[in-house]
């Protein structure tokens, strides 16, 4: 039997926005094909896991006040993740998660919370923390060679700067800065993204290509079990349909 | 000047009126335009100003201290339809002033949005404020939740005035220490009632300290993060209630507040904090218990919330859910009858209902007890559908009508109790299309 360890980061304090969705939809979508899913949680003062034991780490998003909690016990486990990382464990980070893997965050205030610096990129919260970016995103992303349009809900201060290989282009809403061109962060094993929504909601694609990569590890040949997504993809269509105006 | 803006507004109510048009809002908004944003300044306000915020429970806290006040022969002034912006206020103000923007009331009483404190009440003198609970909701119209507890910290920096405050609700009772000098801070607390728990059981934030940053500890949850809190570190959350509400028993509906017992008619732990914090005002001002008895009693409401319909013979109770805390109420109730049911989820994405909607990922439907089958519907009545289905109930089990109406002689088809969920902007809809079905299958309206 297949099976897909997790780790699932702050769940406690990280959850904007049903981004604890997204591990609910993962779990599901093994439970529906008899894939074994373990789920492992770990957040503040918890036991270092060895974080090489687990194929997916997952990291959500969250207020500045529960980032700067973090930020401190985060930096205790950098060797850990960035090992977890080379060895091939997928990460999926969402929003704070995203941010708290780049170089920096500098927040409302002014001050820097300082980032793993796994990747180049790096962020910089909009100074008026009225003007958020905050609405309904569609981005078309490439997945394994497809083209897959994506839909989210984003509501970030944060603005991303030098991200040099993006999730996806963004068709509709403001992605990685205010209105920019491209959304979130993407390596093989990499899926960053200010999505909310949760992000695998109505993007069973996603859910598929990260639950594919993970079970690959151990069986090269392992091949996912096709799902019946029709509420997700009617439910995404209606979105695109609506946001792009046909 | 003022008394030119005054007419202009006088005029638009009047204009609106001549074509029956609710004048709840736009007069407002004409002279915010008007006056560069300060369309409350105009008023001369003599009588004491009661204001009522919060995410959960505005309106039936502000509807029943307006109905203490009344009952005690007071004449008061009170935003009924839930104008709660300063649009709405000034909307309300202008049809009750003189040419001289005088208000004549003993008592103005104003249900007023979160984000609308400062607001408001930078322009009028508010001698009491009540603040009931900050919960995830509409977050993206408002920006985090962190912002809005901010700029209502920043107000009471400077306010002398009553602060009645859930102690319970960390969120809230934070504004408690905004400014050392007011002597005039009161908070309301309520001892653990049946289904209160050792530890959190639905989504919640406000896990941390706000002062030093230690988490916090609880004694008991009651619902959501709300509970007897403390910081082991600093010592925020020990305070000496002003009111606490004991003896909660929900199937008895009853709780005692100063030795008095209490029979109110909505009976959720919900209902008990916000008639805690009606207790406490009554309280503060002095109303006779006899009135504050019968406020409390007899208090009920018919706009959606725990509301019955007939559906031809087959019972359905409406209630509207906000965010995820409402919701799993409704689930709670509902899981607590032991029979088969059948749950219609109506969930829009107007703008008033934030446009997001992942709240309904923070509800619990792992809990579905007995639910025979489910029909949703609304602006995204695929994204509850999907998100049921992820909890792991049956996909076939699951009937997707975004058309109310044909939604609801689905949910009546088959036999069995009904319960109906629908968000902020959905609930009126919701009624509606529940009441057509009814009147044509003869029902009566409860």
């Amino acid at each position: 039997m297949n099976k897909i360890k997790i780790l699932h980061m702050y769940a406690d304090m990280l959850d904007l926005y049903g981004d604890s969705g997204n591990m609910e939809i993962i779990s599901y979508r093994c439970r529906m094909r008899g894939i074994e899913c373990i789920i492992d949680k770990y957040s503040i003062d918890s036991p270092q896991p060895n974080f090489s034991d687990y194929d997916l780490i997952y990291i959500g998003g969250g207020a500045d006040l529960e980032q700067q909690h973090i930020s401190e016990d985060l930096s205790k486990c950098r060797d850990g993740i960035e090992a977890a990382y080379r060895r091939g464990t997928f990460l999926f980070l969402i929003c704070g998660g995203y941010q708290l893997m780049g170089k920096y965050y500098r927040d409302a205030d002014g001050t820097d919370i300082p980032g793993l610096g796994l990747f180049e990129y790096y962020t910089i919260a909009e100074p008026n923390r009225r003007k958020r970016c905050i609405g309904n995103i569609v981005i078309r992303a490439q997945l394994a060679g497809k083209s897959v349009d994506v839909v989210g809900f984003e509501n970030h201060g944060g603005q991303t700067h030098n991200v040099k290989t993006p999730l996806g282009e963004v068709l509709y809403g403001h992605g990685n800065c205010t209105r920019s061109s491209h959304e979130g962060y993407f390596e093989k094993n990499v899926i960053a993204t200010y999505m909310h929504g949760p992000c695998l909601a109505k993007n069973p694609e996603i859910s598929d290509y990260i639950i594919g990569y993970c079970i690959n590890r151990s069986n090269e040949n392992a091949e996912l079990q096709q799902l019946d997504d029709k509420l997700e993809k009617d439910c995404r269509q209606i979105m695109i349909d609506r946001l792009l105006k046909k | 000047m003022n008394s030119i803006l005054i007419i202009i507004g006088k005029i638009i109510v009047a204009v609106l009126r001549l074509f029956r048009r609710n004048a709840g809002n736009l007069p407002g908004i004409v002279l915010w335009h008007l006056t560069g944003g300060k369309c409350c300044r105009m008023f001369k306000v003599d009588c004491p100003v009661i204001a009522i915020t919060g995410t959960n429970g505005k309106t039936s806290v502000t509807n029943c201290i307006a109905q203490l006040f009344e009952q005690n022969g007071k004449k008061i002034i009170i935003n009924k339809e839930g104008n709660n912006l300063d649009t709405g206020i000034c909307s309300l103000l202008i049809r009750h002033c003189s040419i001289g923007g005088n208000v004549n009331a003993d008592y103005l009483i104003f249900e007023t949005d979160e984000s609308h404190v400062p607001v408001v009440y930078s322009q009028i003198k508010l001698e009491t404020l009540v603040v009931l609970n900050f919960f995830r909701d509409q977050l993206d119209r408002n920006g985090e939740m962190e912002t809005l507890i901010r700029k209502i910290n920043g107000f009471c920096e400077n306010f002398e005035g009553n602060l009645i405050l859930n102690g319970d609700d960390p969120n809230t009772a934070r504004l408690g220490r905004a400014n050392q000098n007011n002597k005039n801070v009161k908070y309301f607390h309520a001892k653990p009632y049946a289904f209160a728990t050792d530890t959190i059981f639905e989504a919640s934030e406000g896990r941390f300290c706000p002062f030093c940053g230690e988490p916090l500890e609880y004694e008991y949850y009651q619902y959501s993060h709300i509970g007897k809190f403390s910081c082991k570190k600093c010592g925020f959350g020990n305070y000496e209630p002003y009111i606490t509400a004991e003896n909660i028993d929900l199937e008895k509906s009853v709780f005692t507040v100063d030795g008095h017992e209490y029979s109110p008619k909505l009976n959720s732990i919900y209902n008990i904090y916000n008639m805690t914090a009606v207790a406490a005002a009554a309280k503060l001002y002095g109303i006779p218990k006899k009135i504050t008895d019968n406020v409390i009693s007899n208090y009920t409401i018919n706009n959606g919330r725990m509301e019955t319909f007939m559906l031809g013979d087959r019972k359905a109770t409406l209630n509207l859910a906000k965010n995820p805390v409402g919701a799993n109420m409704t689930l709670r109730v509902m899981n607590e009858m032991q029979t088969e049911k059948e749950l219609l989820f109506v969930l829009n994405d107007n703008i008033a209902d934030g446009l997001d909607v992942s709240w309904i990922w923070d509800i619990n439907f792992s809990v579905f007890d007995r639910v025979a089958r489910v029909v949703t519907s609304g602006t995204r009545a695929y994204d509850i559908a999907v998100r049921i289905k992820c909890s792991g109930y049956p996909a076939e089990k699951i009937t997707v009508l975004p058309d109310l109406d044909e939604a609801v002689t689905e949910l009546a088809k088959n036999e069995g109790r009904k319960f109906v969920i629908a968000n902020y902007t959905a609930v009126q809809p919701t009624r509606s299309a529940l009441k057509r079905y009814a009147d044509k299958q003869g029902g009566k309206h409860e």
